[in-house]
Formats: C-alpha cells, structure tokens, sequence
C-alpha cells in the first residue's frame, strides 16, 4: 500500500505528458490497425475474389451509411438492444439467487453445478431452434436465450462475490441486532453486484451472437432478421453492411460502456487492487 | 439383500438418511430430475413440442435405424459419418492457419499493429455469417461447411497463439538472447512449453465454436449430416425428431468437452495452474466453456 501511494506521488506534468503519449500511441494504433483491416480487406476483394464476391470496403461503407441514414439502423437495433437488455435483466434476476445458493450451500452446489457447466458447450444453434419451436416469432425466444446464456457466468460471479463479502461487515451488522433481510440488502447485495455484472459483462459477447441467430431464425424485426432478409435477397454487400454495423456497435458497446459501467461498479474495490 | 439394507437402512439413525439426501450425488440426481419436469410442463404448455417420453422413443428408432412409420427409416450413423470429416477437416485447417497467422502477429511488432484488429474483428463475427456467405459463395456442398468451420474457428485458435507467445516473460527472452541460447533450443524450451496451454484452450475453443459452425452450415448447405438431419425433422414439422437430435448433438459436444477437452487443457495448463486455487480455475472463462454462435 505504502509502495503504491510513493509510485502516485509525483503527480506532474512529466506524468500527464506521458498519459498524453499514451493516448496518442493508442490511437495511432486504432488507426493503423483499422488501415490493416481495410487494406486486408481491399486486397482481396481487388486480387482474390473479385467485386461481386466480396465488395469493397468503399461500397459497403456507402450502404452502411444508407442505413443509418434511412433510419433503418433505429427501427431494427432498438429491438435487438432492448431485447438483450431484458434477457441480462432476466440473468440477473434468476441469477443473484442461484448464485446465492450455490454460494452458501454445497447441496445447491451440486445441484447447479452440471447445468452451469454443460451451459457453455451448448451449441448456438440449439437454443435458436428450440426457442422457434416453442415459442415461434416472438421476442421470448430472443429474451430467454440471452438470459440463459449469461444466467450461469452471473450465478458464478455471485456464488464466488459471496466470498468476498466483508465477514467484519456481517458480524458488526449483527451484533448490532440488524434483521436479516437488512444485512442482505445493505451488506450482501452492494459487494456482491458488481461481481454479478462482470458475469453479464463476460457473457456479452456470446450473448449478443446467439440472440442475433434467435433473430435469423425467428423474428420479424431485429438485426439478426435483416441480415436473414439480405441473404434470402441474395445480396452479399447487404448482408455485409447489417454485419458489419452490429459488429462494430457491439464491440464500442462493450468496451466504451460496459467497461466504463463495470469500472464504475467495481470503484470501491479499485483502493485494495491499485 | 436389498429388504436387508432396507432393514438396517430404516433402523439406524435417521441422521443417515437425512445425510444420504444431503449428499452430493443426491443433488445431482435432483437436478436430472427437475430438468425432466421441466420439460415435461413444456410439453405439457405448448402442444407442438415433445414431450420427454415422446423424444426418447423417436431418439430410439432414429438410433437403432427402426421404422418412424411407412417407409422412413431411422438414421444415425450416417450422418455423424458424413458431418465428422467435415467438422475435422475444418478445424485442422484453422488449427494450421491459426497457429501460423498466430505466430506471425505475435512475432513481429509490425504484424501485429496491422493485423491484431483485423483478428479482433474475425473473433466477433458470428458463424452464421460465414454459413450465410460460404453458401452464397460456393453454393450447397461440402466446401461450403468445411470453409464455415474453419472461417468460424481459426481467429479463435490465432488469439490464443498470439496471447501464449505473448506471455512468454520478457525477462527470460531477454536472458536467453544475453546467454546466446540458439533459437532451436529457445523454442524448445521457453516457447513451446509457454504457448502449448494456449494452443490447447484455442483448440478447445475452435472445437466447440465450430461444432455450432458446422451444424449451422449444414442446416443451411448440405443433403445429409447432422445438421441437415436435424433441419429435415424440423422442415417435416416433426419436433420430436428435431429435439432427438438436439440430444444427440448436444450430447456429443458436452461428452467431448467434459471428457477429453477439459482434461487435455487441464494437463497442458498443469505447470502454470498448481499455485492458483481451485476455485479460482472454476471461476475464470476458460471452464465455463465457450458458447459457440
């Protein structure tokens, strides 16, 4: 702690410019990395496989413009989002008390514990299906996929969050004479969300896929529906442009906002880990 | 026999008892059984889909290649026959490139500033794409599901080549180049033994994505396989047969992971995983498993 606290000290401007430098090789990375993937990119459109196959970047950035543009990009991307909004709410909710269990009982333990881990290699494909079966086009396919994709990472997290608790904390709660249902809401519930949300955070990036194939496989709105409609119009720069938009939103979704959030979640842990 | 533990079994403690419910296998045993009724109130909610009674007789005849009526036969091996060589082919060759474009981004500096993102991108990209443009591209047919398998696999297989030579502490590479250690010997005993752990969870990883891969693939450009079995079942409005062979896809997924996968990782990770805790390996990613969409 000492240690830290003398690394901190110098707070000058030879720190701020090294930040600085930081910032701006960050971005020069970002820049030539992008460089690569379109030059990467170009190349083979260009030499390999020609336009029709796979068209340039130039055109696809046209019509994913055109998307955003028409307002198409809103009309299906709020439904995706709220979808899988619901599903990690539905995680949560049957998550906190399954990973509760597994944390204060073995016999709860066991009970979860092949669930939990056979989750995981479960293809993406079955849960697409299954939920067009029984559910048809509907948005509890979608809903119910995400939430029992990430339900077992959030009941972990929690399960193993419960470690963490402040046993200190609990006893003085105690000792004080506070009801149970108090020490839970002000005690366990504060140390142990965050944990429950780097389990929707580690699941994001499965979850997202595999609702969006819920989407290609059953649903009348959506991303996943509009890349299902441009490859039933055969169109490869379509497809493309939907794909592309929803890989790139993902992947600024998770690194500007959920990381940000978690960080936010997390801040009262970040004086015992610095 | 059985009337005599009964026997001892009703007249000792019923502590005993009441331990026998505590116990673990118990538990396990709950939850199998709990699953069931949960599907069975499925069944039960929405008419259109089997009950477990109804999926198990249908998974019965598919297996043992018994009449479904008239004269549709079961048909079981097949299909695995057709799909595993497929599946195979499509994850040896994303192995190969994977290991290759691997090394490339995590030897060399430049590489990796132009590529790394490009392999970011690959890694987000949902198989379904793949299965979509492969049969755009190269219309119904093996190539098709091969080229899905492997497009869907190989970035998960080079991040893990690229994270394991990564890892691969700097000290020890700096000492090496002080002490004149030839690069054979270097890769011998400072790289390989450092990337073999990472190689194996890229496999694993490429294992279980392309498995979802190639079903997907197959639903969408194949005349035969599991995949194209599973879409036949759901096209005839049959859900039993479809659900049979989600059990059989699933089954042969989980029983691959949990009994060879697991395992091989946990030996290749042995040296880098005996000082952390148990728990701590049950908690990190690489348990879970890997949701392959």
């Amino acid at each position: 702690m000492s240690s830290t606290s003398v690394a901190r000290a110098p707070r000058g401007e030879a720190q701020l410019s090294l930040a600085a430098r930081r910032r701006v090789r960050g971005v020069a990375g970002l820049l030539i990395g992008v460089g690569g993937f379109l030059f990467v990119w170009t190349l083979l459109s260009e030499l390999i496989f020609g336009e029709f196959t796979l068209p340039p970047p130039l055109e696809i950035g046209r019509l994913m413009w055109e998307i955003v543009r028409s307002g198409q990009f809103a009309h299906h991307f709020v439904p995706t989002i709220l979808r899988l909004a619901y599903g990690f709410g539905l995680a949560l909710l049957i998550g906190f008390p399954v990973g509760y269990l597994m944390g204060t009982s073995r016999w709860w333990r066991a009970f979860f514990h092949d669930m939990v881990m056979v989750a995981g290699s479960i293809p993406g494909i079955t849960y697409a299906v299954l939920a067009l079966v029984l559910f048809g086009i509907s948005i509890l396919g979608p809903v119910l996929t995400v939430g029992l994709i990430s339900m077992p990472y959030v009941a972990i997290n929690v399960a193993e969050g419960l470690d963490s608790v402040d046993r200190r904390l609990v006893q003085m709660s105690d000792a004080f004479g506070r009801a149970r249902p108090a020490i839970v809401r002000n005690v366990l519930v504060p140390s142990v969300a965050p944990f429950a949300f780097a389990g929707v955070r580690l699941s994001f990036a499965l979850a997202w896929k595999v609702e969006q194939l819920t989407e290609v496989f059953g649903s009348s709105s959506g991303v996943g529906f509009m890349i299902r409609h441009e490859f039933e119009d055969f169109s490869i720069p379509g497809m493309l442009a939907w794909v592309l938009l929803f890989v790139v939103f993902m992947i600024l979704l998770e690194r500007f906002v959920l990381t940000k959030l978690e960080r936010y979640l997390f801040r009262w842990r970040l004086e015992d880990r610095a | 026999m059985s009337a005599a533990t009964t026997a001892t079994a009703a007249r000792s403690t019923s502590g005993s008892v009441g331990r026998l419910l505590r116990s673990d296998a118990v538990a396990r045993v709950a939850s199998y059984a709990f699953l069931l009724v949960v599907w069975q109130l499925l069944a039960m909610w929405k008419e259109r889909f089997p009950t477990p009674a109804a999926t198990f007789g249908f998974l019965w005849i598919e297996v043992t290649g018994g009449s479904h009526g008239g004269i549709v036969r079961g048909e079981f091996l097949e299909h695995f026959a057709a799909t595993l060589p497929r599946f195979a082919l499509g994850i040896a060759i994303s192995m190969v490139l994977g290991i290759l474009s691997g090394v490339l981004i995590g030897g060399s500096k430049l590489a990796e500033a132009l590529l790394k993102d490009t392999l970011l991108m690959l890694v987000a990209l949902p198989a379904i794409i793949w299965a979509f443009l492969t049969q755009m591209w190269l219309g119904m047919g093996d190539t098709a599901v091969v080229i899905t398998t492997f497009l869907s696999a190989f970035p998960f297989v080079a991040v893990n080549v690229v994270q394991g030579i990564q890892a691969v502490p700097r000290d020890l590479r700096r000492m090496s180049g002080v002490f004149h250690v030839s690069g054979l010997r270097r890769l011998r005993h400072m790289l390989i033994p450092a990337v073999m752990g990472y190689l194996f969870a890229g496999f694993r990883f490429a294992v279980i994505i392309g498995w979802n891969a190639v079903l997907l693939a197959e639903w969408f450009s194949a005349s035969e396989g599991v995949g194209w079995r599973s879409r036949y079942w759901y096209d005839a409005n049959r859900y039993k047969g479809f659900v049979a062979w989600v059990i059989l896809f699933v089954g042969f997924i989980v029983l691959l992971d949990r009994l060879v996968l697991v395992r091989l990782q946990r030996r290749a990770f042995r040296w880098r995983d005996a000082q952390r805790s148990e728990t701590e390996r049950t908690v990190g990613e690489i348990d879970v498993g890997v949701t392959g969409a």
